[in-house]
């Protein structure tokens, strides 16, 4: 008796355990389906562009490849739905095809976007732990190991595919071309207080455009000529800029709109000896964030969600190239530079000149840039609240529409005394060509 | 006054401290530490009777970044105060009260802070230092406080001695009261009329905008500009005038005063000031005119300083009767905490802070070797002297008296701000956490997280020329955070003991327990005839030794040491002499002292003599010959090269070229620059002849000349190479160009297709002896490509107007060449030097070909930074000798055979671009040379693999560095950085180093009379990057007396001391025509000389 009710405690046991194994725990595919995770692992590598210190171009390169595997991916999964990005983007040959049915396209896309992100940010264990702790969650909601398996398979395919497209696009290159050397004379621009650091990225628009033809593709138009003559348009302009820093102070709409959008990757803070910095995402992942949101509010599928990422960091890209492309062809001079040395030796912007020429405003032709890409998507009026910056402790605001962000985003540079109203107007226009020029030349949904 | 302490402890407590202190250092690092030639025992506050300690706490009001100097820590000053012979001691506090003490002797101190008078004061003391101000004969002690800042609103304080240790503060009366951001003040007479007057080192606060141009300097800033007061005790009345603008004395927002001397540099009878800034302003010397006005001369008389100039002492460390500078700063000297902290400025801040006006600054300590002639010769790294990491008070004295002067050095750093993951990762705050109101909890954090180093101060022990040996605990001494400090023999037993004021823990008294040698002490006093004997020259003379100090009290950081004078005799027991030099002229000589006591010298008996010795500073006229370098900055291209690669030349020919029997003279000039001919008149005179061919080429940068007589038609034609690393190889630009002479010294150029690359010495010599001019042409560097050697070529002429390659070869970077028969087979040879290579000697195979016999000849292990090379017989047997310019010893790298600088280079991260990457050995560890930003920069590879700096600051070797080495990667040594004379023996060459005075800067170029049998060398070089830093310290000398294989006497050449020479060429009536780079030639005349 006792043996056998021992046994058929044992067996009682056992079918237990086999029912409650047979009650197939499924949840991974929620999760999986939910954009949220992608949002989430686009945050983490906006957090590790952060901590690893990008400038806003490279940053916007470090965007743009993990979002084009992953769209990749979902254009394999979605044939009829997107577009396949083969002979619309430059250098781009279309990624191994999606034949192996154990794969999930999403968690492919995941592992794809986060393995090409890896490579190309500074601090790896990062984006391993934050990957393995995903895997483990997906693991713990029944993630086959099957599934699990094909899928990273395939992803890992894909973002090696994707990484030596990458490889080509002259980034490497450009890493020994020679820096900035100082020119003489008042109109060049030099490097600025407090840390007069070397120029960011002088070859930036030998690196390879996305869908525009060539760095230089929409030239703004001349900015005015440096003339410190009082009745030179160009004058008038640093002479705004100069009576604006006088009248701002913390109180008003115009600090807090420059503030906002200051998204400066690295502000030194100096105390004598005592030195640290300040660290915020670049104007480009302020977009990122921006269609993190939108794709939120919009409902956005996961794989609307990965499009409308590829569409924003395709415009970042392409409108980072075009600006870098007339910074370091005109070279012209900052405000802060000019009012030192001839109106205010004391005078200081409200933001910290970032270490670049002026003309155009790097602000504006992105943003306006990334506006007209989600404009084409969630179209106009699409009212939201911007809360990227709130993890900065800078608060929330709301805009009426992606394009008013952007008119926003612009004219903040010019509250920050950091550039004069023209490369703010001549940045939007830039920007509006680059984004229209992307709309009508790449296609992406079916 | 016994030589040896007659202190006695208890037997017990002896013992027992003994025990206690065995057990310390037992625990400290688990084994005995063996005890220096220089020791200290600690005493303990029991034991002294001094129990004060420099508490600090932060507050939301005062902490390091809202006040930068929260952990400079405070002062301490010596002096005898009550005139019984002990000297006393006054601490200043910052958040906690200063303290007097009285000097019972045998070392126990008592505290008469409140018997005294001293205040109780709230405010943030500083600086201490003590004066006799009013000539009463008594000292007088100044206080040096922050005041008008934040909650702090003290002011300055003078404590005027009433005898009998009662003092009464009276700064509001004679107008010191200043209240701003008071350091330290020192008293010393600037006109010479007997009383002291005043200067007030003050320090500013950072403003967001960390520099401005120099101009700023004219400013005057009212809480932080120096101030300058003049005394008016001659008119009757003790009373302080400010007469800073007057007298010339800066005061502007720009100075970040931290040290202070004043001492009569030039020895012209005024004393002068020497002030040392932190930050990006320049230290300031002025000279005293001995108008009551001041000359900054800083940039005339200094060629480069610290950056963060923090404590500093002046005195004499060669025993050559000159005051020497030896100013602290910060660099680590442990290998892994260099490589994480913030360093040199990059080579484009340098270039900034230049264009703002600035002089050159680099982060490490400097010793300024007085020349005696105007200006200092800068030689820290030579003498290992310049990294101690985060330096306060620095203090010259000779420690275990044998006759040397030391170095004490007192250091630490409570919060070490300048950690770059701190900067970079651990200081980045998370903002959503802290509103606008939590400023507070924010700056709590912010220091919080700063990491804190423990650093041991140290004595830098003087072993004989200049060659410093470092001890911290062998010599007791142990990590504290340690600030002011200051010097005495506080018991009178014949060596000089240490006080030292800490953070955080209690000040120390430092006995002096070293071996006894003979020493000789003075105590100067004040008389009718001397009514201060502040500023006091004393010179003690024994046999072939001289010893020379002045009577000054503020020295060291924030403190003021005693102000008697001591003097380390050594061996010496016997005094011949002692001169005493008073401000105004009075002297006193005396010839009767003995040694190993303390001599009271009464200033009555001085008398006024006329004996002033007449100073050659410069014997040169000028040349009409400005060589004007153009502005290009390679490190922009190559920004992991040590030194510019495109300043090479002047170039020069002195050859007959219009056959009136007289030399004439071509000078090759830099790009954008016409080079000159000048035609040599009969009177030896010379005479520029314009050349529309030199016009028509000026865009070329000349890096060497040779006459040849190419189209065999009896005259000398002209070969110019031309260089410069702006273009790459190939390039037009860097043509060489033959110019045909029509016999008359014209010239015109030839058509001929020459080399294109970066020239580096050409060499004519006819090798196979068949009556017609051979050539060697050596290339410097591949452009863009630094490290890398290009291919040289030697050429045979065809006797038929051209030329043809017999040999092809990369022998490295080459920067001389010369032809010599080395083996006296009726054949010439051929002997090169450069960058990363031997002393190479290419054997003359009988005309036919060329033969590397390096190895064999025992020249292996001879890889130099090479810069020029002469061969002469020097020792008279008969064979020529080789006479090689090297970098100098005055350097950053170090290298020998055992510890070579590597040169890896290969293209690590595969973009088509070579990377080279130096390792060189740092205190005993390998370490990259280049920092890690630097790296990254070229390399972005680097970020990825070290995501941190303290990840980066354990790398010891290329596998580390990097995960991928390429096969192909090629490695490039360094073993020797002497200028050399390898002696040609039977056996091969013998190589001995030139004299240690000819190795303090690079040598460039030589001439050699074999006649008087003198070696004249130029030398000095500004290209190397801000990392590496100029070498300047020797324009130039003269060597003799050839003995055991080299010169053994030493002489500089009376020669502006921070020119670049580049090459000596000898003129008739025995001119040495010296020519320099980027400046104007001057001729020096060799008859005046001898």
């Amino acid at each position: 008796m006792k043996h056998f009710s021992i046994t058929s405690l044992f067996l009682s046991l056992f079918g237990l355990l086999f029912i409650l194994s047979c009650e197939e725990n499924n949840t991974y595919i929620q999760s999986l389906e939910d954009p949220v995770l992608f949002n989430e692992s686009m945050q983490q590598l906006s957090d590790v562009i952060v901590y690893d210190i990008f400038s806003p171009p490279v940053a916007s390169r470090v965007y743009m490849y993990p979002t084009v595997a992953a769209y990749s991916i979902m254009q394999q999964a979605f044939p009829e739905k997107y577009e396949d990005l083969e002979g619309q983007i430059s250098g781009f040959t279309s990624i191994p095809s999606l034949s192996d049915p154990k794969v999930n396209p999403h968690l492919a896309a995941i592992h794809a976007f986060l393995k090409v992100g890896t490579a190309l940010i500074f601090s790896e264990n990062k984006m391993d732990s934050y990957r393995e702790a995903l895997y483990e969650k997906l693991e713990e909601e029944g993630l086959p190991s099957a599934v699990k398996e094909a899928s990273l398979a395939y992803g890992e395919a894909v973002a090696a595919h994707i990484l030596g497209w990458a490889d080509t696009d002259f980034y490497k290159q450009t890493r020994t071309y020679p820096k900035y050397t100082i020119q003489e004379g008042t109109a060049f621009w030099k490097p600025t207080p407090p840390d007069y650091m070397e120029g960011i990225e002088p070859h930036w628009n030998k690196i390879r455009t996305l869908v525009l033809e060539s760095a230089d593709q929409f030239e703004p138009a001349a900015p005015y000529p440096v003339d410190m003559d009082k009745n030179s348009p160009f004058y008038k302009e640093l002479l705004e800029v100069y009576e604006l820093g006088e009248k701002i102070d913390g109180s008003t709409e115009a600090t807090q709109i420059a503030s906002f959008w200051d998204c400066n990757p690295y502000v030194s803070h100096h105390r004598g000896h005592a030195m640290f910095a300040t660290k915020k995402i670049t104007p480009g992942g302020h977009w990122i964030g921006i269609t993190k949101i939108a794709t939120t509010q919009a409902a956005s599928s996961f794989d609307e969600t990965v499009h409308a990422y590829t569409r924003v960091s395709a415009a970042l890209f392409d409108g980072f190239i075009s600006c870098w492309n007339t910074k370091w062809n005109k070279l012209i001079v900052r405000p802060e530079t000019l009012i030192n040395e001839f109106l205010d030796e004391t005078w200081l912007p409200l933001l910290q000149t970032p270490p670049f020429p002026e003309y155009t405003s790097g602000h504006s032709v992105i943003s306006r840039a990334a506006a007209v890409a989600l404009t084409d998507i969630y179209g106009d009026n699409f009212a939201f609240e911007d809360t990227t910056e709130e993890v900065y402790g800078l608060g929330v605001r709301s805009y009426p529409s992606f394009l008013a962000a952007s008119e926003e985003a612009a004219i903040s540079r010019l509250y920050g005394g950091i550039h004069y109203r023209r490369a703010i107007e001549e940045g939007v226009k830039q920007g509006e060509a680059v984004g229209n020029y992307q709309v009508s030349k790449l296609k992406t949904l079916k | 006054m016994s030589l040896h302490p007659t202190y006695k402890k208890g037997p017990i407590l002896k013992k027992w401290t003994l025990l206690l202190f065995t057990a310390t250092l037992l625990i400290a690092c688990n084994k005995e530490i063996e005890k220096g030639p220089i020791y200290f025992e600690a005493l303990s506050p029991t034991q002294t009777g001094i129990d004060f300690t420099n508490s600090l706490e932060p507050t939301s009001d005062l902490n390091i970044i809202e006040y930068l100097y929260f952990y400079n820590g405070a002062g301490v000053a010596i002096g005898d105060l009550d005139n019984d012979g002990l000297e006393d001691v006054f601490f200043t506090g910052n958040q906690v009260q200063d303290q007097l003490y009285k000097n019972l002797g045998e070392l126990r101190f008592s505290n008469i802070t409140a018997s005294a008078g001293i205040l109780n004061s709230d405010s943030w003391s500083n600086g201490v230092t003590m004066a006799d101000v009013n000539n009463d004969g008594l000292l007088d002690i100044y206080v040096s406080v922050v005041g008008q800042y934040k909650s702090l609103k003290g002011h300055n304080k003078l404590y005027l001695n009433k005898g009998d240790m009662q003092f009464e503060e009276v700064s509001k009366e004679v107008h010191l009261d200043f209240s701003g951001f008071g350091t330290q003040a020192s008293f010393f007479d600037y006109d010479n009329d007997g009383d002291l007057d005043v200067y007030l080192l003050n320090h500013t606060v950072h403003t967001p905008r960390s520099y401005g141009k120099i101009d700023k300097r004219s400013e005057k800033d009212l809480l932080s500009g120096d101030r300058f007061y003049e005394n008016t005790l001659e008119t009757g009345v003790l009373d302080f005038k400010e007469v800073s603008a007057e007298a010339g004395i800066f005061s502007s927002p720009l100075g970040y005063g931290l040290g202070l001397a004043t001492a009569d540099f030039n020895k012209d009878g005024f004393i002068d000031i020497y002030i040392g800034n932190d930050f990006h302003e320049n230290d300031y010397l002025f000279l005293n005119n001995g108008d009551k006005t001041f000359k900054e001369v800083s940039k005339q008389m200094i060629s480069h300083s610290s950056r963060f100039t923090m404590g500093l002492d002046v005195a004499d460390l060669n025993n050559d009767a000159q005051l020497d500078i030896f100013s602290l700063d910060m660099m680590p000297d442990q290998a892994k905490i260099l490589l994480k902290s913030g360093g040199e400025d990059t080579d484009k801040v340098a270039q900034i802070k230049s264009n703002f006006g600035y002089q050159p600054q680099y982060s490490r300590n400097h010793l300024q070797l007085n020349n005696g002639r105007g200006a200092f010769k800068e030689i820290a790294l030579l003498t290992q002297t310049y990294a101690t990491d985060w330096s306060w008070s620095a203090l010259i004295e000779d420690f275990d008296n044998d006759g040397q002067s030391d170095i004490f050095i007192s250091n630490g750093i409570y919060r070490r701000p300048n950690d770059l993951d701190y900067i970079n990762y651990m200081s980045n705050v998370n903002f959503s956490q802290y509103q606008q109101n939590q400023q507070d909890a924010l700056e709590k954090k912010l220091i919080e997280e700063m990491p804190q180093l423990h650093i041991g101060n140290v004595i830098l022990r003087n072993e004989g020329q200049m060659i410093f040996s470092k001890y911290s605990q062998e010599a007791g001494l142990n990590n504290t955070y340690s600030n002011g400090a200051a010097y005495s023999d506080l018991d009178l037993d014949g060596d000089i003991d240490l006080l030292i004021n800490n953070i955080n823990s209690p000040a120390q008294l430092l006995e002096n327990t070293t071996n006894p040698q003979n020493f000789v002490g003075f105590q100067v006093s004040p008389s009718a005839e001397v009514p201060n004997t502040q500023g006091a020259k004393i010179s003690v003379y024994s046999q072939d030794k001289v010893w020379y100090k002045e009577v000054t009290a503020s020295r060291g950081f924030a403190s003021a040491s005693s102000q008697n004078i001591h003097f380390g005799l050594g061996q010496k027991n016997r005094i011949d002499s002692v001169h005493i030099e008073y401000l105004g002229g009075k002297k006193q000589r005396f010839t009767n002292l003995k040694a190993n006591q303390y001599h009271k010298i009464d200033s009555q008996t001085a008398q006024f003599t006329q004996i002033k010795p007449q100073i050659i500073y410069e014997a040169t006229e000028s040349f009409p010959f400005t060589h004007t370098e153009n502005t290009y900055y390679d490190y922009e291209r190559e920004p992991l090269m040590l030194e510019k690669l495109s300043i090479e030349g002047p170039a020069y020919v002195f050859e007959d070229f219009d056959g009136d029997g007289l030399k004439d003279l071509y000078l090759g000039a830099a790009k954008y620059q016409e080079s000159s001919y000048f035609k040599q008149n009969e009177n030896h005179s010379f005479s520029r002849i314009p050349s529309e061919a030199f016009l028509e080429d000026a865009l070329y940068e000349d890096v060497d000349a040779a006459a040849i007589d190419y189209d065999n038609d009896g005259d000398l034609d002209l070969y110019v190479m031309s260089g410069g690393n702006d273009s790459p190889e190939g390039d037009i630009q860097l043509a060489d160009r033959l110019y045909i002479n029509n016999g008359l010294g014209q010239f015109t150029r030839s058509a001929a297709v020459l080399p294109k690359s970066n020239g580096g010495s050409i060499s004519v010599a006819d090798f196979n002896n068949d009556g017609y001019d051979d050539l060697f042409l050596g290339s410097r560097s591949m452009p863009g490509a630094y490290g890398v050697a290009p291919y040289s070529v030697i050429l045979k002429n065809t006797q038929k107007g051209n030329f043809e390659l017999l040999d092809r070869v990369e022998f490295g970077m080459i920067t001389d060449s010369a032809w010599g028969d080395l083996n006296s087979d009726g054949f010439l040879d051929l002997v090169l030097v450069g960058d990363f290579m031997p002393v190479t000697v290419l054997m003359n195979q009988q005309g036919v070909r060329f033969e590397n016999q390096t190895i064999a000849l025992g020249l292996e292990h001879s890889s130099g930074l090479w810069n020029t090379l002469a061969l002469e017989d020097l020792n008279g047997d008969g064979r020529l000798d080789i006479l090689a310019g090297n970098a100098g010893l005055n350097m950053k790298l170090t290298a020998s055979v055992e510890a070579p600088v590597v040169l890896h280079l290969a293209d690590f991260d595969a973009n088509g671009q070579i990377d080279p990457v130096f390792f060189y050995d740092y205190e005993g560890q390998h370490i990259p040379f280049a920092t890690k930003d630097q790296l990254a920069g070229q390399m972005p590879l680097i970020k990825k693999k070290f995501t941190s700096y303290e990840a980066f600051s354990k790398v010891r070797s290329l596998k580390q560095l990097f995960d991928l080495i390429p096969e192909d990667t090629e490695t490039k040594k360094i073993e020797e950085l002497r200028s050399m004379v390898y002696l040609n023996q039977t056996s091969g060459f013998q190589g001995q180093p030139l004299p240690r005075a000819a190795q303090m800067s690079s040598i460039e170029d030589f001439h050699y009379e074999p006649v008087t049998e003198r070696l004249y060398y130029v030398g000095n070089y500004k290209g190397y990057v801000t990392q590496l830093g100029q070498t300047t310290a020797n324009p130039g000398g003269v060597l003799s007396e050839f003995k055991q294989g080299t010169f053994t006497q030493h002489k500089e050449l009376p020669i502006a001391p921070f020119e670049e020479g580049r090459a000596l060429v000898k003129l008739p009536e025995n001119k040495l025509l010296i020519l320099y780079n980027n400046s104007t030639a001057v001729t020096l005349n060799l008859t005046q000389l001898q």
